[in-house]
């Protein structure tokens, strides 16, 4: 029985070498793992959501390949609701290749109004968690992740409409001007129209316009409204009823009343 | 050796697991004694009953030091897992299988003195 003890014996120590070295190796590697960040772009789907692109460079220098590597990126909401969510997967990364993925992720702005139409207003920071995970060697799965926050623009930020002005044009009819304006601060264009229409005491659609709205991001953005109406039908006391339609999301109706 | 070329692999993971060095020693101290205790008493039953209990308190040690064999450790706000089950479950085997050979050990020189033993 000598031998077959021995040959246990051998067996036994030279896997319990192999597996200390392999491990404490592979979990070694992970200092030999680099990310490059480059430049995230912002832009707008087809179906009018923000596509975020983020280029990201892996390098692996380690000693194993590494299986499975995964960029998850979530953002959530004031009352933890996901917002947006993008995950990237590279399947494997060769011992001494560099890789480059784009990590892309949707924002539909409208869902995002759906929790807080205040975002559309006010400036703020949003949870995001932001999650990697790979195989060390198609054998170890490791996963780092954190909470960070990135700023979010108002698109409609300090949103005003001004005082109606009326201007008689001539005996029957009247114009009607209201001023509007807000600062763009989120980090895309916003271009669509704008639709006013007046109504009076009597529930009487008196007037109506609209104007294409283009502003720039982070930019002032100011225009009328100006609505042409049958003079006898404007009575002292009645409302504004105002939409936004923004290739992103639509706001409205707002009922400013008047008089 | 193979404790001091690995213990160069980990230094730098080290700094972030304060627990791991005194873990790892403690490990190897405790291990080379048994070690150390079973040449000892080379030649009777207890070199192989050392033996026993050298692989036990292996298997032992990973199950409680690993937990649920998933090392969680947290550096500058970034949470970093690391699952190593197929790793316990590949060195509790290695455990058994060196628990098995002492046995085997301790049976073959219980029946050898048994042959030796005049009737």
């Amino acid at each position: 029985m000598d031998i077959p003890i021995k040959m246990i014996d051998i067996v036994t120590i030279i896997s319990w070498i192999f597996l200390i070295i392999f491990s404490v190796s592979a979990v070694y590697s992970i200092k030999d793992l680099t990310f490059n960040f480059g430049v995230s772009q912002l832009g707008t789907t087809s179906d009018g959501k923000i596509l975020f692109s983020l280029p990201i460079e892996i390098a692996n220098k380690g000693y194993y390949n590494v299986g499975l590597f995964n960029v998850t990126t979530i953002v959530l909401a004031e009352n933890s609701s996901v917002i947006a969510e993008g995950s990237t997967l590279i399947p494997t990364i060769g011992k001494g290749e560099t890789v480059t993925v784009l990590h892309n992720m949707t924002f539909d702005v409208a869902h995002l109004l759906q929790f807080n139409q205040s975002y559309l207003f006010n400036d703020t920071q949003l949870n995001t968690v932001e999650s990697v995970s790979m195989r060390l060697g198609g054998f170890i799965p490791v996963q780092a992740s954190g909470n960070f926050s990135i700023p979010w623009g108002a698109p409609l930020y300090n949103f005003k409409l001004g005082e109606p002005q009326y201007t008689v044009l001539n005996f029957t009819h009247m114009q009607v001007t209201v001023p509007m304006s807000f600062d763009n601060h989120a980090t895309v264009d916003i271009t669509g129209e704008a639709q006013i229409r007046m109504y009076n005491s009597t529930n009487e659609l008196v007037g109506f316009d609209r104007i294409d709205i283009e502003a720039l991001q982070h930019s002032h953005y100011g225009g009328n409204l100006r609505l042409y109406a049958v003079t006898s039908s404007v009575t002292q006391t009645g409302w504004f009823e105002l939409r936004l339609q923004i290739g992103l999301f639509n706001y409205g109706p707002v009922v400013i009343p008047y008089g | 050796m193979v404790y001091y070329v690995c213990w160069l692999f980990l230094a730098p993971i080290a700094s972030m697991i304060p627990a791991l060095q005194q873990s790892i020693q403690t490990f190897v101290v405790v291990y080379i004694t048994l070690i150390i205790v079973g040449e000892l008493s080379a030649g009777t039953v207890y070199q192989h009953f050392f033996g026993v209990a050298n692989s036990l308190f292996v298997v032992a040690y990973l199950i409680f030091s690993l937990n649920s064999a998933t090392v969680s450790m947290t550096y500058q706000g970034v949470v970093l897992m690391v699952d190593l089950r197929l790793f316990l479950v590949i060195a509790m085997l290695l455990g058994l299988l060196g628990l098995g050979k002492s046995m085997l050990q301790a049976i073959n020189f219980a029946s050898k003195k048994a042959e030796q033993t005049p009737i």
